[in-house]
């Protein structure tokens, strides 16, 4: 709408006279407060002790720093690393290193301790310190390399003695208790810019109920909102920000498909499933219902996927076999979202005459999984699935699109996942948070946040 | 593959250069109009052939030739009118290649094609039935354009904006180096270089790029300023670090570090002192107006002369505005944002204040003001910009400013010169 002569003339001078506060530009300083459903017991990136999960990647990221990281357009751009270059064939890459950057002990970043870093983080790779450069050889051609050492697990650190981990990110550890607390203090010499804030503050093990608490009562300035909570949050008045779709919720089988007949029960599970009303009642809406690994906005052909409950056709696969078992559906305890949606499932699998007992064993026959999506590079996100799920390793030579499309179908027809749902990260926060900036994927970027003068 | 650190994007010719030659405007505009759509129809045509091409083999290679139903359906972020265009082509390329289509109880095999996107390419995707409910898949994918032209302002504006420059990354300042008849010489300030460019040929190219050297960190919200000078081209202020171009061509850039005085404008002598790890100026001023030599931490001042002292603004860190006349240090109510700049021009009373509004935008404005006696008066309409604005500084003569915001829609960063017209 555009105003005129006397009607803008009042408008601004009414505005004038609003005391707002004029704060525009970043403020330094201050200390945010978070809150997280994990509770790490090491900080190290490579320890793959510790289950994956956005929090985990993100809390890496605040304190260690990658060779390279991808932007929110799927494209390589330099971070440790300036350039890089990788030989014909793409099984030699070299990256270069920047100059002047120390790790948070006030040890000079060197390639001798970036290749150190990554031989600990991938046992399997060949990797060399040059003189200003590391070298790494992989035994096949591996066109994205530099997509996967931007994934935080391979964080460059410096590990001591006693397990102690020294990065070179915006913030260091000023305070560490393992599973409860982190304290991290910004690293005033960082080599992309000393961050806004001072500290941040990470409380851990927090459910989603207690942390939209913390948040209530000014305790907290951002915390998590479970995928269900989102909507209402959002509608109660909240600020709540939701990333992209990036965490894949499916159901994995803990065995290869044994036989033909197993094969088709596995068949008619998946055609039972009803992930519209699950999506829409439990869901309430939060997650898109998908057949496929990947997101569309990652792939772009995910809906050619199907996913659309079929309970006849799932009668008649299961009508073909004679004797059929009776499986254990598992899902995390923690995870009361998990539970409602791993019930619902069996319900819908009754429908079709199969048998599926819930439970929180970690021996389950299939299991409901939330797996993060490692990567915003498809071919890197599909292999992180694979590993996670012990499917195979999905082979692709170059990266033409329809190249992944075959490896993703052919990941889904070894029956070893079914995929359900396309989940998104939420983020409840306060008035005071300023400039976050968050990618597609959920990424956080806590350097660029601020606090404004507006705590409540 | 190697890394590319810097990628130019398009860069549009000065408006001012279009508006001089509108003359007739109905007439002008009508045949900017038609030129432009059709060169857009040709440029649109010609960048999805090799994709329909290559589509439409892979379906033939499914269907054969023969009479097929066939649907395009878009889940992208394509227009209607590239849709149109994408599927006609479609249409044509499978003709070519011996298919007919028809209604779908006529067609030996339906054709759904999906016109789809990831993060850089569309995807097209073909799902082709044939017989009895058997389902082939085949996909293309081409990359995305990011289309990071400028909306070109033609309504009458009182603040208007002229797009200078826009690249990805953080632009710190602009300074056009010669005017002539037209802009033809730019400076392009960024954190880690000046980039000079010519106008030529209808478009900015690269004259020069001079690296700007430092050893410590930059801050981050990062600023810089590029001031004009009379015996060398330019000077580039930067936290903690001066840099001094030489005076003959190519040029050279001295860079040092140094905790030297910026000045606050080229029309009134005065300096502040930049906090070198942080993104305002520490408040100590030189030489001082009037008695006063210190102010608040501030973010950025503009000038306003009366008829016996300059009056002072400062944009301070706790979100206020102080006036500061020489004598005393004045609260104002103003509720401006942190970005103000004062030009001088031919209307009213001859000084104006461009100042950013308060408060946390999606996308920021601009706005001019006077200040008859202490009191705001806003004279312009708010100019939008499309994100956030980084810089705004007042140009070497006085008479205009430099704004840079960041697009909030392409990420990227947008100069534009800022000039009051009176009386529109």
């Amino acid at each position: 709408m555009k105003l005129f002569g006397w009607q803008w003339l009042a408008v601004s001078s009414l505005l004038l006279g609003i005391s707002a506060s004029a704060e525009t530009r970043p403020h330094y300083g201050g200390t945010l407060r978070t809150t997280t459903r994990i509770a790490p017991s090491s900080l190290d990136p490579a320890d793959r002790t510790q289950t994956d999960s956005l929090a985990r990647r993100n809390l890496d990221e605040l304190i260690f720093d990658t060779l390279v990281i991808v932007d929110n357009r799927g494209r390589l751009r330099p971070a440790l690393a300036t350039s890089w270059k990788a030989e014909p064939g793409n099984q030699r890459w070299q990256f270069w290193l920047r100059r002047g950057v120390k790790f948070h002990d006030g040890s000079p970043l060197t390639p001798e301790a970036v290749a150190a870093s990554l031989r600990l983080a991938n046992p399997g790779w060949s990797i060399l310190a040059a003189v200003d450069s590391v070298i790494i050889e992989r035994d096949t051609p591996a066109p994205d390399l530099g997509a996967e050492l931007a994934r935080s697990r391979n964080g460059i650190a410096k590990r001591g003695p006693g397990g102690t981990v020294t990065g070179t990110g915006p913030f260091h550890v000023a305070d560490w208790q393992a599973g409860k607390k982190l304290t991290l203090a910004a690293e005033e010499g960082y080599w992309a810019s000393r961050p806004f804030l001072d500290a941040i503050e990470i409380e851990m093990g927090k459910n989603s109920r207690d942390q939209l608490i913390a948040l209530e009562l000014g305790k907290a300035d951002v915390t998590e909102v479970a995928p269900e909570q989102a909507h209402r949050a959002a509608t109660e008045g909240r600020r709540v920000l939701t990333s992209s779709p990036i965490e894949l919720m499916a159901l994995v089988f803990a065995r290869d498909r044994q036989s033909l007949e197993d094969g088709k029960l596995r068949d008619a599970l998946a055609l039972s499933i009803d992930r519209a009303s699950i999506g829409s009642v439990v869901l309430q809406g939060a997650g898109e219902p998908s057949g496929a690994v990947l997101p569309s906005w990652i792939s772009g052909y995910a809906f050619v996927f199907p996913m659309e409950q079929n309970l006849s056709r799932a009668r008649q696969e299961r009508s073909e076999i004679r004797q059929v078992p009776s499986w254990t559906l598992g899902y995390d305890a923690g995870d009361t979202l998990a539970r409602v949606i791993a019930e619902r499932i069996a319900l819908n699998a009754r429908d079709a005459g199969l048998i599926l007992q819930t439970t929180t064993s970690g021996s389950a026959d299939v299991h409901l999984l939330r797996i993060t999506l490692g990567s915003l590079n498809p071919r890197v996100a599909l292999a992180t699935v694979a590993a996670i799920t012990g499917a195979p390793a999905p082979k692709m030579g170059g990266s033409a699109i329809d190249e992944l499309y075959q490896a993703e179908s052919a990941m889904l027809q070894t029956q070893r996942l079914i995929p359900l749902f396309q989940l998104p990260a939420s983020y409840a926060l306060n008035s005071s948070v300023q400039d976050w900036d968050q990618d597609r994927d959920g990424s956080w970027h806590l350097e660029d946040v601020w606090l404004g003068s507006n705590r409540p | 593959m190697t890394c590319t650190r810097y990628n130019a994007v398009y860069n549009s010719p000065i408006l001012e250069m279009l508006t001089r030659s509108l003359r007739f405007p109905r007439l002008t505009c009508s045949l900017l109009l038609t030129i432009c759509m059709l060169a857009t129809s040709v440029s649109y045509a010609g960048e999805w052939a090799a994709p329909e091409q290559e589509l439409a083999r892979k379906i033939a290679a499914v269907t054969g030739p023969g009479a097929i139903a066939f649907e395009v359906v878009n889940r992208s972020s394509l227009t209607n009118r590239d849709v149109d265009q994408i599927s006609q082509g479609l249409r044509g390329q499978m003709e070519a290649l011996g298919a007919r289509t028809v209604k779908p109880e006529q067609a030996v095999a339906s054709v759904q094609v999906s016109l789809s996107e990831n993060l850089q390419s569309y995807v097209w995707v073909a799902e082709i039935h044939q017989g009895a409910g058997d389902l082939s898949v085949v996909m293309v994918s081409t990359p995305r354009q990011d289309s990071a032209m400028f909306v070109r302002e033609v309504a009458p504006l009182t603040v208007r904006k002229i797009p200078l420059w826009s690249q990805e990354e953080r632009i710190l300042d602009v300074a056009v180096l010669d005017e002539g008849t037209n802009p033809s010489h730019l400076a392009v300030l960024d954190p880690d270089k000046v980039a000079l460019y010519r106008f030529a040929d209808g478009r900015w190219q690269k004259e020069q790029i001079i690296e700007v050297t430092h050893a410590r960190p930059w801050p981050r919200d990062m600023r810089g300023r590029l001031m004009l000078r009379q015996d060398h081209l330019l000077d580039a202020y930067l936290p903690g670090v001066f840099c001094q171009s030489s005076n003959t061509v190519p040029l050279n850039l001295t860079c040092r570090a140094s905790d030297d005085l910026w000045p606050l404008s080229n029309q009134f002598a005065l300096g502040g002192f930049f906090a070198p790890t942080r993104n305002y100026f520490t408040g100590a001023l030189s030489p001082g107006i009037g008695k006063q030599t210190s102010s608040m931490k501030f973010y950025s001042a503009a000038a306003l002369p009366r008829p016996t002292y300059t009056l002072w603004m400062f944009a301070s860190v706790d979100g206020q505005i102080h006036l500061l006349d020489g004598i005393t240090d004045q609260v104002s109510r103003l509720s401006w944002g942190s970005d103000i700049a004062s030009v001088k021009t031919s209307c009213g009373s001859g000084w104006q204040v461009l100042a950013t509004p308060p408060g946390d935008h999606a996308v920021d404005s601009v706005q001019a003001y006077e200040l008859a006696d202490r009191d705001p008066v806003a004279v312009s309409p708010a100019l939008e910009l499309a994100g956030v604005i980084t810089a705004l500084w007042t140009e070497a003569k006085g008479t205009s400013a430099i704004a840079v915001s960041r697009n909030a829609e392409t990420g990227n960063y947008e100069a534009f010169r800022l000039a009051v017209a009176c009386g529109q």
